[in-house]
């Protein structure tokens, strides 16, 4: 039986990511959902997991995804609630740490005022040239992967272009992160693809002076797979 | 064995479509063709859709234009990311009746909101981050919206003829630039 398990994932392969997920959950994260109305379902989970710099709360409407990630998390978080759900319908949840080494922290003054970009070219998510001769991973637990010489320039009232040096081989990608001033914490404001190492962002009237940082970054495995079919009209 | 394998996976392989769509009812898989529409500084390549300028004035838009259809209950199911943003308030998915009828739009920061009024969708479309999007047409009674599985908006829902458009879409108090990716596009109708 437990060959035919493994015969059945490896023919259905990557799409079928419920199927692995479930054969190698994170050691002692157990994930739990219970619906508190027809359709709101709480999760609740335990186990932590100190190397981690997050995790991530996922739901699909079918076993096999697509997945969308709901939020990213602190660590420490250990519940959420997904609330006015669509009616009759299968949920599918599971929880995805993320680790990786995060740059030394820059912090910014905008000048503020109305959203919007006054600069006819405003650079997109770009690989620079000329990054460094030796990468390294950034899956052993060591800061040499970490982006470094973390660079903002203030491109207009409320617009930031951020440039780093990406030394890491094998990052799924980079996460910016801000902590406005009078926050407890860094938050997630965009997530952008591997080899990445420019990135403009336009930034909220309460980030007028925030700390900025970049975090090389890759996903651990899935929790298990929890399901819940709400009801409603 | 192997042959109830084989069978077993491709059960598995097929079964999301059986089952994907949302709310209860017999819902058919739905195919309506569209048009691609690049006015202004708009362009479209396959499924990413681009306004290149901050033009605050002139009508700037990238966008699909679906078929129209008549009474009965539409849904339509998307998943956009945005790739990089340097405007705000553009309008990103719309049903259409005789007119603008439901326009769903972010702002810098995430913030989604319906054009109609402004009131705040939800929160969460920061770039880069994937938000899927429901919506539900039941002609002659609601439309309804769904933001990464929460309802978000519910409107009346007059009878007459609708269409879905998707893509970048400067609207009156807005201006680009954005890049936007939509995937995993489906309809369903009953």
């Amino acid at each position: 039986m437990k060959r035919a398990l493994v015969l059945c994932c490896a023919a259905v392969g990557a799409a079928l990511t419920a199927c692995s997920a479930a054969a190698q959950p994170v050691a002692g994260t157990t994930l739990a959902a219970t619906m508190t109305s027809p359709v709101d379902i709480r999760l609740d989970w335990t186990g932590t997991d100190p190397a981690a710099a997050g995790r991530i709360v996922e739901f699909a409407t079918a076993p096999d995804g697509p997945w969308t990630t709901l939020q990213f998390m602190p660590v420490r978080q250990d519940s959420y609630t997904h609330p006015d759900l669509m009616p009759q319908t299968s949920f599918y949840y599971r929880l995805r740490p993320y680790y990786g080494p995060a740059s030394d922290a820059v912090d910014v003054t905008v000048p503020g005022g109305s959203a919007g970009n006054d600069d006819k070219d405003w650079p997109a998510p770009a690989t620079l040239p000329g990054g460094p001769a030796v990468t390294h991973s950034v899956r052993d637990g060591t800061p040499a992967g970490a982006p470094s010489g973390l660079k903002a320039k203030v491109l207009q009232s409320n617009g930031i272009q951020f440039t780093w040096t990406d030394n890491a081989s094998d990052e799924e990608g980079y996460l910016v992160e801000d902590k406005p001033a009078g926050a407890a914490d860094y938050k997630v404001v965009a997530v952008l693809d591997k080899d990445i190492n420019s990135f403009a962002l336009i930034t909220l009237p309460d980030e007028d002076k925030a700390s900025y940082r970049v975090r090389a970054f890759y996903y651990g495995p899935s929790s298990n797979v929890v399901t819940r079919k709400t009801g409603g009209q | 064995m192997l042959g109830g394998i084989l069978a077993a996976a491709s059960l598995l392989l097929v079964a999301p479509d059986a089952y994907a769509q949302v709310e209860s009812g017999s819902w058919k898989t739905w195919s309506p063709g569209y048009n691609v529409q690049q006015v202004g500084c708009g362009s479209v390549s396959g499924s990413t859709f681009k306004l290149t300028c901050s033009n605050s004035s002139g009508e700037q838009r990238a966008e699909r234009r679906y078929d129209t259809y008549s009474g009965g209950t539409h849904q339509f199911e998307g998943y956009f990311k945005i790739n990089s943003m340097g405007g705000s308030r553009i309008s990103l998915k719309q049903t259409f009746g005789s007119g603008p009828f439901f326009l769903l739009a972010v702002e810098s920061g995430g913030r989604m909101y319906s054009v109609e009024g402004g009131a705040t969708i939800s929160g969460g479309a920061t770039v880069g981050t994937t938000v899927r999007v429901n919506t539900v047409n039941q002609v002659g009674s609601t439309h309804r919206t769904y933001i990464n599985g929460s309802l978000k908006n519910t409107v009346n829902s007059p009878s007459g003829s609708y269409y879905d458009k998707l893509g970048a879409y400067r609207t009156a108090s807005g201006q680009g630039p954005i890049s936007v990716t939509w995937s995993n596009i489906r309809f369903w109708t009953k």
